[in-house]
């Protein structure tokens, strides 16, 4: 019985093992279809229209890269706490989710070039007479667990040493209630965010109070660390992306303005 | 195919942060314990009351307490109740719904308990001159907790593993948001998950040898 086990186990290793020789790429146009991970309460990157379609920056990005591959795109849900699961689990084969390209984080994962940057926003409300950033080392604040800005905002709250507070929410809806119920005094968000939420006036008596100076948040597409072919191909996307005015004409569409620039001055990537 | 490689130096660096985790999480999931067996009592009695004032609102809490997920509980501590102006924080919001959960739980254990005493142990009490408060607290209730004890402990694992839903409130100290946080910050989600879950086991594993050892040594007749 226990050698049959074992029989059949090194046979199933091996069928398992077998088509293992094509990497992610090759499976992705095989199977003809792309997984990305997509972040859908980050709008305007990724949400859900009044049809729960999913639709945002993001998607669009996952689209046309899915249409350079020749295959069908699937979105696939993920929270940002998520995304690396997601990936592991083979749920995913690429995140298309704004993540920032933090070392810590590249030791797990692999990073494209940037693909979109980030500056950032105190949001607050009108009645908490906050107006920089600096003003909220003694408040209690929040943000979305595992963001570059939460990490960013707790560790200055830190910093400061007060008596102000941090809690880490599991979505950005989560922030937001918190904050418009007065649980919370301020937090910082991507511009992107902050815009569209104060605007959509979804959430009343929220306003933006000045910038975040964190350092530009440069984001990249994340896939598994060791699929360098299918790397490969992302970051020339990510290159033809910018080329073909591809990336100004979906800025314009989801965010609007001028798209910031991609690129690091006196360095190469 | 499971296609990750195991970092474990990185995270048993993390270790001692865990542990501090660890402490929150057995600090709430006790206190949680304390006021919950003191609600349920009070529950218990109102629910084996003849009045019926004292036992529709005890009824009430049994059935939404064990009825709707513990998520549910916490999150409306914290949300539901902050649409009211009133505001708990992580910490609080978390113990709450626990607690809140632990109550009516044990109301019915206790509840049951009670049902296995015999009426003659309080009409004993009450023949030898004892009020009816005196007898139920010297007599009835020494034998109910003996008869719910592992339950109640039951009750405390339980209230150990719910308390990892407070990372839906913002909670960060306890040991799931500690890993979450880790989790965020490297990205190395199995090992601080894992690592969570055999502190965790090992909490529970602990927890459930104290009770017997306890229950063996009190219980002796």
């Amino acid at each position: 019985m226990k050698l049959r086990t074992l029989a059949g186990g090194l046979i199933a290793a091996t069928l398992v093992a077998g088509p293992a020789l094509a990497d992610k790429l090759d499976d992705i146009i095989a199977s003809g279809t792309l997984r990305c991970a997509v972040v859908l309460d980050f709008p305007p990157m990724g949400s859900r229209d009044e049809n729960n379609e999913p639709i945002g920056f993001d998607v669009d990005y996952c689209n046309d890269l899915a249409k350079a591959l020749g295959v069908e795109a699937e979105i696939v849900e993920t929270p940002f706490p998520d995304r690396i699961p997601a990936l592991v689990s083979g749920r995913a084969d690429v995140g298309v989710a704004s993540t920032s390209d933090t070392l810590e984080r590249a030791r797990t994962v692999g990073f494209t070039i940037p693909y979109f940057a980030f500056t950032f926003n105190v949001v607050t409300r009108e009645d908490t007479g906050l107006d920089t950033y600096e003003s909220l080392a003694d408040r209690t604040t929040g943000s979305v667990a595992g963001t570059y800005e939460a990490i960013r905002l707790e560790g200055d709250i830190e910093e400061w040493d007060k008596g102000g507070s941090f809690r880490p929410y599991q979505s950005q809806a989560d922030v937001f209630l918190a904050l418009s119920q007065g649980q919370i005094d301020a937090t910082t968000v991507t511009s992107t965010v902050a815009s569209s939420i104060v605007k959509s006036g979804k959430y009343e008596g929220l306003k933006m109070a000045g910038e975040a100076p964190y350092d530009i948040d440069y984001v990249g597409l994340i896939a598994l660390r060791n699929e360098y072919g299918l790397l490969n191909y992302l970051n020339l996307f990510v290159n033809q992306q910018v080329r073909t005015g591809r990336y100004d004409e979906l800025y314009d569409k989801w965010i609007g303005g001028e798209a910031p620039d991609l690129t690091i001055d006196r360095v190469y990537y | 195919m499971f296609n990750y490689t195991f970092q474990w130096r990185q995270a048993f660096r993390a270790l001692p942060e865990m542990l501090e985790g660890a402490l929150y999480t057995m600090q709430i999931a006790v206190l949680s314990m304390i006021i919950g067996i003191a609600i349920a009592v009070i529950l218990a009695v109102g629910r084996n009351s003849s009045s019926r004032w004292l036992r529709a609102p005890a009824t009430a809490w049994v059935e939404v307490a064990r009825n709707t997920p513990a998520l549910f509980q916490i999150y409306m501590a914290h949300f539901g109740l902050g649409s009211f102006g009133i505001y708990l924080s992580p910490y609080v919001a978390l113990l709450a719904g626990i607690t809140f959960n632990n109550a009516g739980y044990l109301c019915e254990t206790f509840r049951g308990a009670l049902r296995a005493i015999p009426d003659t142990q309080m009409r004993a009490g009450r023949s030898l001159g004892m009020g009816p408060a005196k007898a139920f607290r010297l007599i009835v209730m020494p034998q109910m907790f003996r008869i719910a004890f592992l339950p109640t402990m039951n009750q405390m694992v339980w209230a150990i593993l719910m308390t990892s839903l407070g990372v839906t409130v913002g909670m960060a100290i306890d040991l799931t948001g500690v890993t979450q946080a880790l989790n965020a910050r490297t990205f190395r989600t199995f090992e601080f998950f894992a690592m969570a879950a055999i502190i965790y086991y090992l909490i529970t594993k602990a927890v459930m040898l104290a009770s017997r050892l306890v229950a063996w040594r009190l219980f002796r007749y």
